[in-house]
């Protein structure tokens, strides 16, 4: 662009940098820029988002045909399953308890330290262990998950308003990134920080999910409140600074246009990549407003994504 | 700081380090500085913070005797002198050393006697635990941090009977505290006693008895330690938040039960280190003044002086007590009523039909008066009925009733009395088949005919006030006791002292102007949706949307210190008559993700305050008329701005800071500091019709405040005006003040 000068702005935050894995495990960091997403040009961008693939410790129930199909039998065995996950790319693994829900199995602790302890040995990628979202019972297992994984730095959530002593208790004896996860809203969000970091948690542990809704779902307020955490982070305010993490492919697989079959109906047209695409643009535009990792479910949005994180950050 | 108790502290601790340091010698000579020294409990686990309290405290590992050597002449050194005969004022500091040095000491002790294979403790075939292996410390940890559990006591000696000891751990028990237990009177300690009565101990039932003697009580401490540096992330070495990290988070306390011993006082002032105050059942002078530990040092509380009709109740009040002076709060988990319990049972109705009775309402009497008492002037929990109740009612009819709470806390403040006392309507609607309306002495209660079968009677009505009172407010509330009243004599007597202390209060909102604070709070609730809106809330001026006055904002901030409500300081004055402050510009700034640059309280014109999307008002100059129109949200008609409520409050909302327009509750219109800088009512020109009803009473007084009594009469409204051209006729018939006033713009 001859001739056209292209705006700089200069920001005085920097967000915080945030490590997972490290010793004999992988390492990422997540964090690190002082400028907005991809702009390479006007500040520094250390490290490209994280793309991290979602599986969980029991066989889906109520999947699309096309997301299982993709993986076949590995989703019997968590352990397979991250397995096949990092043949496909995935620089982490985020794994939801979902046995531990009290209506889809109400697993215990025991099974739960099982679980990470098998995932563990057969990857040596970065782990993110999520717990069922029922206070009690994240109580409970992500106890357990903590201890397991003891000296492998993972991430552990989530942490919320009304429950996150737990958890952030757990994070600080064993050296793990806490999850701090808010609905949509950035006050709660730095509350959240400040209640975290109040009873101990390093600010350089902290990862904040702030909420996701997909495509047609709420992406606009996904989209707005990572904007605006990001420009108040950037703006110096380091109570926000955190990492963010976007549960992209959960929110996405959960919708009825990702989940119908062909021809139901007969306009929305191919199912093969119908459910793909929704990730993808679920995915692009969160990572577009600042995330720092997002979590995926499908081998190819997940390819696809990375690819488009290779472009936007210059590479060839 | 106490003489006595400082001497005999000081004294306890040189007898320590002295019994320390010959313990050791012999050990050293004997076995050799390379012999190891391992904690262990008596099930084998161990721990791998090394001696827990001199890692943490001092940074120090030791591993074998000889690195002991190092640690005691660390210890000796921080020894005062003890306070000689003639020495009035013994050090708080010098008690607190002698405290540290003891714990050395008695970590010392107990490192020796493990390496001579002397610990856990055995004593009559019963196995003492020693300290506390590093899962349990985690499990427990855990529960510490998140609230489940406050903290311990320790208790040192042997109670007064095995009975009351039993009492006072099953106490302790119900409050989820844990026990410790430690020492002896004459040979025997809690652990004997409760050994006799029977009462299991171990990890599963929260009683840890770690041994015969105070060095034993060293556990506790190595526990609280070890929490610190599991839970707090603190490193080894960092003794600052290892101490205020117990403080704040670790309710322990010690209980000394029967006489104290010199080794005693100086293992209790170990424990203030940590913020541990001790509490004691026999007469010892108190050290009242808080500091170290967040409220009293040491209070005394001789057994035989607690009231209560019998050795048991005298127990449970003690641990009553000891659990109010540590600062702990218990939650109460459910609502103790024999209906449903619940937000969803808010909105009820309940209809003629359903009737069982009612208080209050049309030609009744029925008040709610919430006061603040000392805390020895309340019985928490305590719920007492005074009159016929419910269930002797005639169906549907119509009964006097009074309630009076009844709160104290150490965080209390007379001014926050109603603010809690407005809560009772949202907190009594939560009960299934009771329906509440009004507040103070307007209150209207109905109750279903269901709720009384259901066995709902009037003390519930104190249970539901308590227990919630408690839980949402438990920041500022320790206690809370309840009277309900039905005799119409003893209703009527209330319910005039009620409307004394109503009236009382308002007269306190009225003096209570923004000249008399030097901060004002925040509101930043809105930000969800108008991410730069800072709402800055003054005595005189109430939140935009009407729901939070300037005590409601400061209460807030009480109860939820990184809430939304934070205090702005006024700082240094930019311009009196503006309202404009450096100390609100600055947070108004930093909290308006930097687009409000410049806030005034007192103008419409320069910098007025920005607009979310809630406010009740909005007030908008006509330039024509010289003067300003306010139109409420419940005014559906056109406006002489030609624009409807709905209209302004696009053009207005969202964080916007629109000189000439702003949003605001609809009390701000009869507050002395209503836009002072345009000049105040007089320049009201149109107010919506709805308001001038609504606020007749308030308005008047307002107008003849401001010296222009019949004003409302020359305000148009939307039965007779509707536009600008209307307007200016009506105006200049009436003669309204503003055409007469200096021009608002300009």
């Amino acid at each position: 662009m001859p001739g056209v000068e292209i705006p700089i702005e200069k920001w005085t935050g920097k967000i915080k940098e945030v490590k997972l894995g490290g010793g004999k495990r992988k390492e990422i960091v997540l964090g690190g820029e002082n400028t907005l997403p991809f702009l390479s040009f006007e500040g520094s961008v250390p490290h490209p988002p994280t793309v991290a693939i979602e599986i969980q410790d029991k066989e889906p129930a109520g999947w699309s045909p096309i997301l299982l199909s993709a993986w076949g039998d590995a989703v019997k065995d968590p352990a397979t399953w991250a397995k096949k996950a990092a043949e496909y790319g995935a620089e982490a693994i985020s794994l939801r308890l979902v046995s531990a829900h009290p209506e889809m199995g109400d697993t215990g602790a025991d099974v739960a330290k099982k679980t990470v302890d098998k995932v563990l040995s057969a990857v040596d990628l970065p782990l993110i262990v999520i717990g069922p979202g029922v206070a009690e019972k994240d109580n409970a297992v992500l106890v357990a998950v903590s201890e397991a994984a003891k000296g492998q730095r993972i991430a552990i959530g989530n942490c919320e308003e009304k429950n996150y002593r737990t958890v952030a208790a757990v994070c600080i004896s064993d050296g793990h990134a806490a999850i701090a996860k808010s609905p949509l809203d950035i006050n709660l969000a730095k509350q959240l920080n400040i209640l975290l970091t109040d009873i101990g948690v390093p600010a350089d542990s902290v990862i904040m999910d702030l909420d996701t809704g997909a495509l047609g779902y709420g992406l606009e307020y996904a989209l707005s409140i990572r904007e605006r955490v990001r420009l108040a982070a950037l703006g110096g305010d380091a109570m926000v600074s955190m990492p963010v993490l976007s549960h992209a492919g959960a929110e996405a697989w959960r919708q009825k246009e990702a989940k119908a079959s062909q021809g139901m109906p007969p306009g929305w047209g191919s199912v093969e990549e119908r459910g793909i695409i929704w990730e993808e643009l679920t995915a692009l535009t969160v990572l577009n407003a600042g995330s720092n990792i997002v979590t995926m479910m499908h081998p190819k949005s997940v390819e696809r994504i990375k690819a488009t994180i290779h472009k936007l950050m210059g590479k060839k | 700081m106490s003489k006595f108790i400082a001497t005999r502290a000081i004294r306890g601790a040189h007898a320590a380090i002295k019994m320390a340091d010959d313990t050791l010698q012999d050990a050293l000579k004997k076995m050799g500085p390379d012999t190891p020294v391992v904690f262990k409990d008596k099930i084998g686990g161990g721990t791998a913070f090394y001696l827990p309290t001199i890692w943490g405290l001092l940074g120090t590992k030791v591993q074998k005797l000889g690195e002991l050597v190092p640690v005691m002449d660390y210890a000796r050194g921080l020894l005062p002198p003890v306070p000689a005969e003639n020495m009035w004022l013994p050090y708080l500091g010098e008690t607190l050393d002698a405290g540290a040095a003891t714990l050395y000491a008695f970590e010392t002790i107990e490192a020796v006697r493990f390496a001579k294979g002397e610990q856990p403790e055995k004593k009559d075939g019963f196995e003492y635990n020693g300290p506390i292996n590093d899962t349990q410390m985690r499990a427990w940890g855990i529960q510490l941090v998140d609230g489940r559990m406050p903290g311990f006591a320790a208790l040192v000696g042997c109670a007064k009977s095995t009975e009351v000891a039993v009492k006072i751990v099953r106490e302790l028990q119900s409050k989820g505290q844990l026990i410790f237990i430690s020492s002896n009177r004459n040979g025997r300690n809690v652990a004997d006693q409760l050994r006799e009565a029977g009462v299991e101990m171990g990890y599963d039932t929260f009683i840890v008895p770690f041994g015969t003697d105070i060095v034993s009580a060293i556990y506790a401490l190595g526990f609280a330690t070890r929490a610190a540096l599991s839970f707090g992330g603190v490193e080894p070495g960092d003794y600052r938040r290892i101490l205020l990290y117990n403080k704040f988070r670790c309710f322990a306390f010690v209980l000394a039960l029967g006489p104290i011993t010199d080794m005693e006082y100086a293992a209790a002032a170990g424990a203030i280190n940590y913020g541990f105050p001790a509490f004691a059942d026999t007469v010892i002078p108190n050290i009242l003044p808080t500091g170290i530990t967040k409220f009293e040092h040491v209070v005394s509380m001789p057994f035989d002086d607690i009231p209560g009709k019998d050795d048991l109740e005298k127990a449970e009040r003690l641990v009553q007590r000891c659990i109010e002076l540590r600062g702990i709060k218990i939650k109460i988990a459910k609502v103790p009523i024999p209906v449903a319990f619940g937000p969803a049972f808010e909105g009820e109705v309940v209809r003629k039909a359903d009737l069982a009775c009612e208080f209050g309402g049309k030609g009744g009497m029925c008040f709610e008066w919430l006061r603040m008492k000392g805390l020895d002037e309340v019985e928490d929990g305590k719920v007492t009925v005074v009159g016929p109740d419910m269930d002797s009612f005639a169906v549907g009819s119509k009964n006097p009733l009074g309630i009076v709470v009844d709160v104290a806390g150490r965080k209390m403040q007379k001014d926050f009395e109603p603010v809690l006392e407005r809560q009772i309507h949202h907190m009594m609607n939560g009960g299934e088949g009771i329906s509440h309306q009004g507040q103070r002495d307007i209150t209207w209660i109905r109750i279903h005919k269901n709720a009384v079968a259901k066995g709902l009677r009037l003390r519930h009505f104190g249970d539901i006030l308590h227990t919630c009172l408690k839980n949402d407010f438990g920041a500022i509330v320790d206690k809370v006791q309840v009277t309900l009243y039905t005799q119409p004599d003893k209703v009527k007597e209330l319910i005039e002292q009620a409307r004394a202390v109503y009236k009382e209060r308002n007269a306190r909102m009225a003096g209570l102007i923004d000249e008399a604070v030097d901060t004002f709070y925040s509101c930043t609730l809105c930000q969800s949706f108008a991410p730069t809106h800072v709402c800055v809330i003054n005595p005189e001026r109430v939140g935009l949307c009407g729901a939070y006055s300037w005590l409601d904002c400061r209460a807030a901030y009480e109860i939820k210190p990184t809430g939304p409500n934070q205090p702005v300081p006024k700082g240094r004055v930019i311009n009196e008559k503006n309202g404009e402050w450096e100390g609100v510009n600055k947070f108004v700034n930093e909290h308006s993700q930097k687009k409000i640059e410049r806030f005034t309280i007192y103008s419409l014109m320069d910098a007025p305050m920005t607009t979310c999307g809630c406010c009740e008002c909005v007030m908008a100059i006509i330039p024509e008329a010289n003067g300003v129109m306010i139109v409420s949200r419940d005014d559906y008609g056109m406006t002489p701005c030609g624009m409807t409520f709905t209209t302004l409050m696009g053009t207005v909302g969202g964080g916007l800071q629109t000189p000439g327009m702003m949003g605001h509750g609809k009390t701000y219109v009869t507050s002395k500091k209503f836009i002072p800088v345009e000049g105040g009512i007089k320049r009201v020109v149109w107010l919506s019709k709805n308001l001038k009803e609504e606020l007749a009473e308030e308005l008047k007084a307002a107008c003849e405040r401001e010296g222009v009594p019949d004003l409302m009469d020359k305000v148009a409204d939307g039965s007779q005006v509707t536009t600008v051209e209307q307007l200016l006729p009506w105006l200049e018939e009436k003669q309204h003040p503003a055409l007469t006033m200096d021009p608002i713009i300009g």
